[in-house]
Formats: structure tokens, C-alpha cells, sequence
């Protein structure tokens, strides 16, 4: 399935190392209106890496992020305090725009489900309580949570958290939606609940970039599968093209995986 | 050597005079307490701020208030700074300055490790969400770092009590001082620092599990998830 | 009162000696009462790890006692109130090194045992299959990997013995604080003298802090990060 929409998040030339190890190196990547797109590959290839340089969870050592008409960069100057500020701030808005579910889904255990989702509705989007909570209802209703809605996260399954991360994001109604590797922290039987709201939301046209092992899914819901290892793309293209991949290495990799 | 007989009665004839010193006890260690937990917020923050001098500045005054002895700063306040300054300080205020500054040396470090103590993925979500620094840190890292601070506050404070016992030699009437008082009159040292310590040990040990039992409660909701 | 002239250190430096003097004692007496007081607290730490009820009772009132306790309370009472019941008149250092020890083997019998309840289970497993005696296991198994937890503690603990042996000035223990105290009268120079006495007292901490970081090297055998050298090793509550 060919997506012909315009690019709406571009990844520019993205390079990061944690000490010396090079973790990313040069990577580009067009992300276009509507498309899903699934980096698979082996561990420490850079895809959690990648994805966090999106929204600047982690901060690219150089490289650019072009998204709503503006290219992001990490400061080259950590000294001055008034535009180091004034870059988080703008970052806080880029974020908005942007959502992200993780794999160790990180929702607010001292907050209830309502209130993990609230929380963003009413600082961020500055929606009034009654507003907040009303759209609360209805994103957590969506992912199948309306009657967890006053719980604390301790009394959730795991997959149930990880849905009230997914709607906690959902709520900002983001332009890009990023997911980390969603499933991996899951016991089995839990996954198939959280990959089929994300499939949901594929169908629905969200644009979405997903780090994942499930290669199932991947190859179901994907509109292009990027293959990445040791910080580099080394194959991306819609999921036939991987039937019978081009390079020796992603051919390795699926051989691995697929057994 | 005639054998020498105990007078306990010492202790109820003088009761009164005796939890009054107490009390004085208790309020300066609470007053001690309160200038530690605000100061020692200040520097905790300014130690995890960006900007390095700050964080040299907090890191120095804390080890400075953690190498030196209570005593020697209690007389350095009360004596050395009124001299030099041409300031009065009270023995209760110089004892309070003096407890209220170790005090918030232990402090910044106890928030210094409950903040770090609250899971970094908690910080991220905040952040990909769109709050900035300031909101994350009062909406969602703070509220999980109190639940881990209380424990160790306490024993801060138990800290101070303690320290609180020597601020009678600049002449605070606390319960050492009225002990000290009556045993020179009445050859009764013995007696009366037995009840004191006795006093102490109680109440140590009752603040303990007093925080034990905090600590039992507060597992609720600041689990990893 | 009058404001006296400026800063002048010049009574300190005459001093120099005397306060010298009272330094020496005060390391002294910390580096004995620590001694005494790692030997009283790995008894009291076994003891409360034994199977024997009385004794691990004994041993818990034990640490109860002397972490509830104040120096302040405990000398006054050691010294004055001792002596003038149970006739028992002690010099005033032996008081001071005695009640140090004392307090401080309530600390560190209760770092002894956790360090030593610390190591795995697995090991003690591990080392009774191959069959080695209970014995062996503590000295080659348990003892090293609890030494390694204990250092740093006891180095706290010294550090705190070294702060606390100035509170001995109030039973007429000659060290640092009692010769300031008298100096600073006599010259009315209070802020130069306590100044001089906090710096003194906070050179020896970073000192024996310097010490310890070593000691907790070599004992490891990971490379430990130098960066924050001269600096106090944990978040130690105070415990004076």
C-alpha cells in the first residue's frame, strides 16, 4: 500500500553516542501524513535511540528533526540559560504535537487513569477540569478502560497501564504518534490487547513510527518496514519487499527472527 | 566511704521544671527542623540546578556543614559572628541558626536521593507529553519523591533532638540545663541525667516506630509501573 | 560590648602550639574510641545474630540504648553522675574515650549486621556444598564482600567521632574545643579562634574521608570514579 501524502516528520542526517559507542550515525527518514512505519532490528541497532531523538527525549548530538515547518536542533551552547529556556519551551510545544508510549509505559502511579490523562489536557492544552475529564472519559472509553477510570495504576494489569499511557498520549490528539517497543515489558497474553489499539489507530490514518520485535504485526499494519543495525538504515520499503530482502544483513536478521 | 543512697524523689520534686526543659527541647528542634527543610530544599535545588556555580556552592556549603562540629558552629554563631558583627543573638535563636544549618546539609541530601530515587521514566513521559521542566517536576516527580523522603526526615530530626542536648552551654534553660542546675545544688547528677537519658531513649524510640509504621503506610502508590 | 578591631589572627598564631595540642588529642581520642568501638560492635553484631534468644535480646537493647542516646546526656552521666554514685571517678579522657566507644559500637554493630546479612544467600549455598566449615565461609566468603560494605560506614563513623570528641570540652578534656574555648576568652578574639578550630576540624574530616575513599578502593576490585574525591561517602544521618 504506496502512501502519496506529503512528509510530515523528517529525520536529517540524526548522529548520538553514549560515550564512544556511535549509536546512531547519520540517519534520514521521511515519515509521511498517514503512513505507518515499523523499525525492526537487532538490539542496540539505535531504533529506541532513534525514536527518542524525534520528540528530544534524547537530544541528537547532530543532525535536525523538520517538523511542523520548523527544524529542531540540540543547542550547540549549553551556557546561556535565556535560550536554553526558550528551546524548552518550544520543545514543550513540539512535544504536544507529538505522542509517545513506552515500553515501561511510565504512567503516573500517584495519579488515577482520569488524572494521567487529565494531567496533559490541563497543562498543556489548558482545557478547563470539566472539559478535561469529559475528554478523558472518552479517549480512556476508546481503549477499553471506562470502568477503570478512578483507578490507580497499582490495581492495573500491565496492559492495561500501558492503554492508559496510550490514551494519555491519544488525549493531545498529536499530529505523530511513537511507540517504544510498546509490547516488550508484556506478559503474553496481554499483548494481542495493546497491538490491537495500535492497529486500531493505524486504520483510523494516525501517522505512527514503531519500534517493535512483533514481526506479525510489523508486517500487517506497516505501510513501509525500515531495518536498522549498528546506527544505520540498512533496508527500508513495504513489507513484501521483505519476503525476499535485498541485503545480506536483513536477510540474516529475519532468518534469526523468524525460525 | 559511706555508701552512697539514691534519691529518686529528686525527680518528681522537680518534674515540672524538667518537661518545661523539654519542651524547650522539643521547640528548638523543631525550629532547627523547619530552617532545615526550607534551606535544605534551596540547596538541594541549587545542587541539581544547570548552572555550576550554584552547584559547587551547594555542594561545598554541605560538606562544610556535615565536616564541622555542632558545637563549634554553635559557638561560632553565638560568640565568634555576635563579636564580629556586633549582633545578640539569643541562646535559643543561635541554637536554633546553628541546629537549622547541619540540619539542611542532611536535608538536601535526602531530597537530593529521593529525587533521584523516582523513576527517570516518569521524568520522560512528562516531558514527551509536553510539560515543561517545572511542571513535570511539580505535578509528577515531586509528589513521588515524598513518599520516599519522609522516612529518612525523620531521622534528621532525630539527628537534631539529639544535637538539641548541647545547646544548654550557651545557656538555653532546656531540661540538661535544669538538670545541671539542680544536681549542683543537690549532688544529684546521677538521678537526674538517668531520667534524662531515659527521656531521650523514649522518645527516640518512639519516633522510630512511629516511622516505621509511617513507612509501612506509605507503600501505596509509589511502586514502579 | 564594643566592636574590636578588624579580623586578627595574629593571637591564633601565637596560639598555635596549644591549639596543636588539643588537635592531636582529639584525633587521638577518636582513633581509639573507634577502635574500641569496631571491637565492641562486631561482638554486639554477632551476638545479635546468633541463635541464642538472650543474646540477640541483649544485643538489640544494646543498640536500642546507645542510638538513642545523646554524648552530651551520656558523658555527663558517665562522669559526673558515676562518680558521685557508685563512687567509680574516672580521668576525663577515659570517660570521653569509653562513652565514645560506646556510642558509637551502637552505630556500627547495626552496620556490621546488615552488611553481613547483605551477601547472597546464594553464596553461603554455594560455599557449604563445596564443604567448607561455617568458619571458613565467614573468612573467605562472608567477610571479605562485608568488609567491603563496611568500610565506608565505619569511615563515616570515624568522622563523626572526630566531631563528636568536641563536645568532651564540657568535662574538661584538654583537646581543640576546650583550648579554643579558653584562648577565645582570654584574647576576646571568639570569631577568629572558632573559625580557626571549624577549619581545623573540617580539614581533618576531608582528611580521614580521603583516607577511607582509598581504603574502599583497594578493598574493590572494580575501579571506583575519582571524580567526587573529597567529598563524604554517603548520606549518613547524623547520629550524635
Amino acid at each position: 500500500m504506496q502512501n502519496r501524502k506529503p512528509s510530515i516528520l523528517e529525520v536529517r542526517n540524526i548522529s548520538k553516542s553514549f560515550g564512544t559507542t556511535k549509536v546512531l550515525d547519520g540517519v534520514d527518514l521521511n515519515i509521511h501524513e498517514g503512513e505507518v512505519v515499523v523499525v525492526i532490528g537487532p538490539s542496540g541497532s539505535g531504533k529506541s535511540t532513534l525514536l527518542r531523538c524525534i520528540n528530544f527525549i534524547a537530544a541528537p548530538d547532530s543532525g535536525s528533526i523538520w517538523f511542523e515547518n520548523s527544524e529542531w536542533k540540540t543547542p550547540k551552547s549549553k551556557r546561556n540559560p535565556i535560550a536554553l529556556r526558550q528551546h524548552e519551551r518550544e520543545l514543550a510545544g513540539m512535544r504536544a504535537e507529538i505522542g509517545m508510549v513506552f515500553q515501561h509505559f511510565n504512567v503516573f502511579p500517584h495519579l488515577t487513569a482520569c488524572q494521567n490523562v487529565t494531567l496533559g489536557l490541563r497543562k498543556v492544552v489548558h482545557l478547563s477540569k470539566a472539559d478535561a475529564e469529559a475528554k478523558a472519559h472518552d479517549y480512556l472509553n476508546r481503549v477499553g478502560l471506562a470502568e477503570k477510570f478512578h483507578e490507580y495504576p497499582e490495581h492495573l494489569s500491565g496492559g492495561q497501564k500501558q492503554r492508559v499511557a496510550i490514551a494519555r498520549a491519544l488525549a493531545l490528539e498529536p499530529k505523530v504518534m511513537l511507540f517504544d517497543e510498546a509490547t516488550s515489558a508484556l506478559d503474553p497474553e496481554l499483548i494481542s490487547g495493546v497491538l490491537e489499539e495500535m492497529r486500531k489507530l493505524a486504520l483510523a490514518g494516525m501517522t505512527m513510527v514503531v519500534v517493535t520485535h512483533e514481526m506479525r504485526f510489523a508486517f500487517q499494519v506497516a505501510h513501509r518496514v525500515v531495518f536498522m543495525d549498528q546506527g544505520r538504515i540498512i533496508e527500508q520499503g513495504p513489507p513484501e519487499q521483505f519476503r525476499n530482502p535485498q541485503e545480506p544483513r536483513t536477510r540474516a536478521f529475519l532468518n534469526a527472527i523468524l525460525e | 566511704m559511706t555508701k552512697y543512697i539514691f534519691d529518686w524523689g529528686i525527680i518528681r520534686d522537680n518534674f515540672g521544671a524538667l518537661m518545661n526543659g523539654l519542651k524547650i527541647t522539643l521547640y528548638i528542634a523543631f525550629a532547627g527542623l523547619t530552617i532545615a527543610l526550607i534551606l535544605g530544599l534551596i540547596v538541594a535545588l541549587m545542587r541539581l540546578s544547570r548552572s555550576r556555580t550554584a552547584s559547587w556552592i551547594a555542594g561545598s556549603f554541605t560538606q562544610l556543614m556535615r565536616g564541622i562540629p555542632l558545637l563549634v558552629l554553635l559557638y561560632w554563631i553565638y560568640y565568634g559572628v555576635a563579636a564580629e558583627l556586633n549582633l545578640n543573638f539569643s541562646p535559643f535563636s543561635a541554637g536554633a541558626i546553628a541546629l537549622g544549618l547541619t540540619g539542611s546539609a542532611y536535608m538536601a541530601e535526602v531530597y537530593r536521593g529521593g529525587l533521584n530515587a523516582v523513576d527517570p521514566g516518569q521524568r520522560e513521559a512528562a516531558l514527551a507529553m509536553g510539560l515543561r521542566r517545572s511542571q513535570a517536576f511539580a505535578a509528577v516527580i515531586f509528589p513521588q519523591a515524598v513518599r520516599i523522603i519522609i522516612p529518612p526526615t525523620v531521622n534528621v530530626f532525630v539527628g537534631l533532638l539529639k544535637g538539641a542536648t548541647i545547646v544548654s552551654v550557651i545557656g538555653v534553660t532546656d531540661m540538661l540545663y535544669v538538670a545541671q542546675v539542680v544536681s549542683l545544688r543537690t549532688f544529684t547528677p546521677f538521678e537526674l541525667y538517668s531520667a534524662a537519658g531515659v527521656v531521650l531513649v523514649a522518645i527516640t524510640v518512639a519516633i522510630a516506630g512511629f516511622s516505621w509504621s509511617l513507612e509501612c503506610h506509605l507503600g501505596r502508590g509509589g511502586n514502579r509501573v | 560590648m564594643s566592636k574590636s578591631a578588624n579580623f586578627d589572627l595574629k593571637p591564633v598564631f601565637d596560639s598555635f602550639g596549644l591549639l596543636m595540642h588539643g588537635f592531636g588529642l582529639a584525633m587521638y581520642i577518636a582513633a581509639v574510641s573507634i577502635i574500641l568501638a569496631v571491637a565492641l560492635g562486631i561482638i554486639v553484631a554477632l551476638m545479635r545474630l546468633s541463635s541464642f534468644a538472650p543474646a540477640r535480646w541483649l544485643a538489640f537493647a544494646y543498640t536500642q540504648l546507645f542510638r538513642g542516646l545523646a554524648l552530651y546526656v551520656l558523658i555527663i552521666w558517665v562522669y559526673f553522675g558515676l562518680a558521685v554514685a557508685l563512687n567509680i571517678n574516672l580521668a576525663p579522657i577515659t570517660a570521653g574515650i569509653v562513652t565514645l566507644a560506646l556510642l558509637n559500637s551502637g552505630y556500627l554493630s547495626e552496620t556490621f549486621r546488615s552488611g553481613i546479612l547483605a551477601v547472597d544467600r546464594g553464596q553461603v549455598e554455594a560455599a557449604t556444598a563445596i564443604g567448607l566449615s561455617k568458619a571458613q565461609i565467614f573468612r573467605s566468603v562472608v567477610g571479605p564482600q562485608a568488609l567491603r560494605k563496611i568500610a565506608p560506614a565505619t569511615g563515616n563513623q570515624f568522622v563523626d567521632a572526630i566531631k563528636d570528641s568536641a563536645i568532651l570540652s564540657v568535662i574538661g578534656v584538654p583537646e581543640l574545643m576546650h583550648e579554643t574555648q579558653r584562648l577565645a576568652q582570654y584574647y576576646f578574639r571568639p570569631f577568629e579562634f572558632y573559625t580557626f578550630a571549624g577549619a581545623l576540624y573540617f580539614l581533618a574530616v576531608l582528611g580521614v574521608s580521603y583516607l577511607f575513599r582509598i581504603l574502599e578502593r583497594k578493598l574493590s576490585n572494580k575501579t571506583v570514579e575519582s571524580k567526587r574525591f573529597f567529598s563524604f561517602q554517603t548520606s549518613q544521618i547524623p547520629n550524635n
